[in-house]
C-alpha cells in the first residue's frame, strides 16, 4: 500500500506558498515600491529629493539627533533590563513570575495609554512638577515636551523588549558555570564579569538591536512627548504627509530611515544570522 | 540570590510598572485638565468613552479592524507556516525573508507608502483598507507563533488517521487542528492586539469616519482637550492588567495544588506534579 506521505491537502507547496505571496507583493511590497517610486519622481524624476536632503542642514541635525536618542535609549534601556533580567532568571520561580509579569503588564499596555501616563506626570500640573517646587526649584523646569521627556517615555517602553531579549537567553545560562568559578577561588563580581556576562552577550546583542531599530522609527512618543524643535526621523516623515504634503521627500526621507534600518539588520546578519533576532524574543 | 540585587529589581520593576497605573485615577477625575492629584472625582470620563460617537464609534471600528485582520492574517499565515516547516522547496529563505519583511520596514516608511497607494485604489477611509494593512504587520508574529508550534508537531498522528481510511481534509479537521488549536489561538490574538495597539498606519489611512481607536487617543493627546482620553487609555490599561491576571492564575492555582500535594504526602504530589 502507497502511504500519502503529505497529508496536509495538497502535494507540493506551491498552493501554501501562493497566498502569502500574493498578499505580501499587492499589499506590502506595491506600497513600499511605490515609496521608492515617489522618491524618485516627484515632483520630476531624478534624484533631486535626495539632493535636497544632503544639502540640509536641518535634515543632517535630524538624524543626528535620533541616532544620538535611539544609541542613549538602548543603553538606559539595556541599563534598567539586565539586573531586572538577571534576578528573573535567577531569583526563586515565585520572584520570576512576578517580575515577568510586571514586563508584561507594560509590554501589552498600549503605546499610547503610556504616552498619556507621562503626559500626567511630567505635565506642568502633575507630581514631578509639585515635587520639584516642593523642593524649592522655583519655577519649576519644563519637562513635557523635550527631549528629556521623550527619551525617558521611549526607554520605559522598551525595557520589556530588553528584558524578554535578555531573560531568554539568561535562562539557558548553566549556574554550575559561575559557581564553578567562584569555586576556583573567583570573586562574586570576577565571576560575573568573566563568566556571566559574556554567556550572556548574545541576549545584550539581540536586545539592543531590536530597541536601537525601533528606536530609530519611534513615531508615537517621539512626536507626542518629544520638543518640536528637535524632532527624530519619522516625526519629519509624518510631518511631510500631515502638513507641507511634500511626498516626494517625505518618500525620499523614509528611504532614508528604510536603508538606515535594513543596514543594522545586515550588519547583525551578517555576525549572527537574522533568525536568532527573533527566535529568542518571544513576544 | 543577593539582596542587593534583589532590591534593584524590585526598584525597577516598580519604575516599569508605576507610570501606568496613574491612568486609574486619572479617568476618575473631574477636571478637563491633566491636573494630578485630580481636584475632583466623577464617572463622566467612563459616560463619554461609552456614549460619546467620537469614542463609540473608532471603539467599533477598531474591534472591526481588528477581527477583520485576525481572519486576513490567518488566511496567508496559516498556508505559509506548514509551507515552511513541512516542505522543503527552492527560494524557501527568500520565502521566509519576505514573511518577516513587514517586521524589518518602520511602519512610518510603509504609512506613507499605504497613503499614496491606497489613494490611488480608493481604499483610503476604508475598512479594508486598514485590515489589508495591519494583516501585513501582524503577519510576521503570527507565523513565527505558528512555525514554532508545528515544529514541535508529531506527524505520525495524521499518518495514523491517514492510514486508517481518513482523507487529508478530514485529517486536518479531526487531527491537526485541534491539536494546534491553542497555537492558532495565540497566533489570532496576536493578530488582533497587532490590529488593536497600531496608532501609525491608522493614524494615516483610516480617515475621520473609520477612525481606530489609537488614531483617536493619538489626537486626543496632541489636542489635549478632551479628558475621556482617560477613560480610554484606563479602560485599556485595565484590559491588559485583567488579561495579564487571567494569564497569571492558572500559574498560581498550579503552584497551590503543588503545594496541597506535598503535604498530603509522596503519593498525592505526583500527579499534582505531572500536571504542571
Amino acid at each position: 500500500m502507497k502511504l500519502r506521505t503529505s497529508p496536509v491537502f495538497v502535494e507540493g507547496p506551491m498552493p501554501l506558498i501562493a497566498p502569502a505571496v500574493m498578499f505580501l507583493s499587492l499589499f506590502f511590497l506595491v506600497p513600499l515600491g511605490y515609496v521608492v517610486w515617489m522618491s524618485l519622481s516627484q515632483p520630476v524624476i531624478g534624484l533631486q529629493n535626495f539632493g535636497r536632503l544632503l544639502n540640509s542642514s536641518l535634515f543632517a541635525s535630524v538624524l543626528y539627533s535620533t541616532f544620538k536618542t535611539a544609541l542613549l535609549v538602548t543603553l538606559l534601556s539595556l541599563l534598567f533590563a539586565y539586573p531586572l533580567a538577571y534576578a528573573a532568571a535567577n531569583g526563586s520561580k515565585r520572584f520570576a513570575t512576578f517580575l515577568l509579569t510586571v514586563v508584561a503588564l507594560s509590554f501589552w499596555t498600549s503605546y499610547l495609554v503610556r504616552t498619556y501616563a507621562w503626559m500626567v506626570i511630567l505635565g506642568n500640573q502633575g507630581p514631578v512638577t509639585a515635587l520639584l517646587s516642593w523642593l524649592g526649584w522655583d519655577p519649576a523646569p519644563k519637562i513635557l515636551f523635550t527631549t528629556f521627556s521623550a527619551t525617558l517615555a521611549m526607554t520605559h517602553a522598551l525595557i520589556p523588549f530588553m528584558t524578554m531579549s535578555l531573560f531568554a537567553v539568561m535562562k539557558r545560562i548553566d549556574p554550575l558555570y559561575v559557581r564553578a568559578a567562584e569555586n576556583l577561588g573567583a570573586h562574586p563580581l570576577r565571576a560575573f564579569v568573566s563568566v556571566y556576562l559574556p554567556l550572556s552577550a548574545p541576549g545584550i546583542v539581540n536586545g539592543c538591536t531590536l530597541v536601537f531599530i525601533t528606536c530609530l522609527g519611534f513615531y508615537v512618543m517621539p512626536v507626542l512627548l518629544g520638543s518640536p524643535r528637535d524632532q527624530m526621523i519619522a516625526g519629519i516623515i509624518g510631518d511631510q504627509i500631515e502638513q507641507t504634503l511634500d511626498f516626494g521627500l517625505g518618500s525620499a526621507i523614509s528611504i532614508v530611515l528604510l536603508a538606515l534600518t535594513l543596514a543594522v539588520y545586515a550588519v547583525y546578519n551578517r555576525f549572527f544570522g537574522l533568525d536568532r533576532l527573533w527566535a529568542g524574543g518571544d513576544r | 540570590m543577593n539582596v542587593w540585587i534583589r532590591s534593584l529589581a524590585i526598584l525597577i520593576a516598580a519604575f516599569v510598572a508605576a507610570p501606568m497605573f496613574i491612568v486609574i485615577p486619572m479617568s476618575f477625575s473631574s477636571a478637563a485638565s491633566l491636573a494630578f492629584p485630580p481636584p475632583g472625582y466623577t464617572l463622566q470620563n467612563y459616560v463619554n468613552f461609552f456614549s460619546d460617537p467620537n469614542w463609540t464609534q473608532p471603539l467599533t471600528n477598531s474591534l472591526l479592524i481588528g477581527l477583520g485582520t485576525v481572519c486576513m492574517t490567518m488566511l496567508v499565515a496559516v498556508p505559509a507556516s506548514f509551507a515552511l516547516v513541512r516542505h522543503v522547496f527552492i527560494g524557501r529563505t527568500v520565502f521566509n525573508l519576505l514573511i518577516m519583511l513587514p517586521m524589518i520596514v518602520p511602519t512610518i516608511v510603509m504609512a506613507i507608502g499605504y497613503y499614496i497607494y491606497f489613494g490611488q485604489l480608493r481604499l483610503v477611509q476604508s475598512y479594508l483598507g486598514v485590515i489589508l494593512a495591519h494583516s501585513c504587520i501582524a503577519l510576521p508574529m503570527s507565523t513565527l507563533i505558528l512555525t514554532a508550534a508545528l515544529k514541535g508537531f508529531d506527524r505520525s498522528v495524521e499518518r495514523a488517521a491517514m492510514n486508517l481510511g481518513a482523507s487529508p481534509f478530514t485529517t486536518f479537521r479531526l487531527i491537526t487542528f485541534p491539536i494546534l488549536r491553542p497555537a492558532f489561538t495565540v497566533a489570532g490574538l496576536f493578530a488582533f492586539i497587532a490590529s488593536f495597539d497600531e496608532a501609525v498606519i491608522g493614524l494615516f489611512i483610516s480617515g475621520r469616519d473609520k477612525a481606530t481607536l489609537p488614531r483617536q487617543m493619538f489626537n486626543a493627546v496632541r489636542q489635549e482637550a478632551d479628558p475621556t482620553i482617560s477613560a480610554a487609555s484606563s479602560f485599556l490599561f485595565l484590559l491588559v492588567l485583567a488579561g495579564v491576571c487571567i494569564w497569571l492564575a492558572p500559574q498560581l492555582v498550579r503552584r497551590r495544588t503543588r503545594l496541597l500535594g506535598q503535604t498530603d504526602g509522596n503519593g498525592a504530589a505526583q500527579p499534582a506534579a505531572a500536571t504542571s
